[in-house]
């Protein structure tokens, strides 16, 4: 499957409540396996962003606030973001995107999520 | 764009992680690629990830998907005009041949030896070659 495919497609709840659009996705960095380079990257889960279809800097996901008005805005625009768990994902397609009855909401912040 | 029905009221915590978080937007995509040489490659203009398939319903308890490969092509008319090349347009960069994400993306080969750098080859080897002085180093 091809990332981009997913990035923008629109996130339904369990009861086909439209909750947003995916912004991102993230990945975590396990150990890596012998012989190879760099730690596989395992999905974690999206970022789903309620008012847009994309990010821009990820001003909402880190502590970042210079220049100060620029990051109001952007934190105003992508207010609301979340995670969602690769296990709370139902069906991952281009055009939408269906999570599991009694899916979790979590803070999408980067700071204390690893070191990125 | 439709207006969320429903916004999720409390944000639960991050799962704490044991290793590093990468989010595609923020640290992978557009990133320029080194060689280990510390020659640039390309950049990346997609990710292709193994263990999902589009559409097609998730089992609970599957393990989640991986990167497989970097991907890089021919974007900037699509970036305009919207969608994607063909999947066959897109030269594949293993995730395997990744050694570190930083600014850049650092890779634990050599260019030569992948499909990437193959216009620049193509230009060297047709090209520079024919031209006088063109097959040695300036003195």
């Amino acid at each position: 499957m091809i990332l981009t495919d997913v990035l923008g497609s629109r996130v339904y709840g369990p009861d086909a409540t439209y909750l947003g659009r995916v912004a991102d996705a993230r990945f975590v960095l396990d150990q890596p396996p012998p012989g190879q380079l760099l730690a596989g990257a395992r999905l974690q889960g999206l970022i789903v962003s309620p008012h847009s279809a994309g990010s821009f800097m990820g001003y909402e996901r880190n502590n970042v606030n210079r220049p100060w008005p620029w990051a109001q805005l952007l934190k105003w625009w992508h207010r609301g973001s979340f995670l969602v768990l690769w296990a709370d994902i139902k069906v991952m397609g281009p055009e939408t995107v269906t999570l599991r009855e009694g899916f979790s909401a979590h803070d999408p912040g980067l700071e204390g999520a690893g070191t990125a | 764009m439709n207006r969320p029905q429903h916004t999720p009221a409390r944000l639960e915590p991050a799962p704490p992680t044991s290793g590093r978080v990468l989010d595609a937007q923020l640290h992978l995509l557009d990133r320029q690629v080194i060689d280990v040489d510390g020659l640039p490659v390309t950049t990346v203009d997609d990710l292709e990830l193994e263990g999902v398939e589009a559409d097609i319903p998730i089992a609970a308890g599957a393990a989640a998907p991986v990167i497989s490969a970097l991907l890089s092509g021919p974007v900037l008319g699509t970036r305009i005009f919207g969608g994607r090349p063909p999947s066959s347009r897109l030269i594949r960069l293993t995730w395997k041949d990744v050694s570190a994400v930083d600014v850049t993306i650092r890779l634990g080969v050599r260019s030569e030896s992948l499909a990437e750098s193959w216009v620049e080859r193509w230009i060297r080897d047709k090209i520079i070659t024919r031209i006088p002085g063109g097959k040695h180093d300036p003195h």
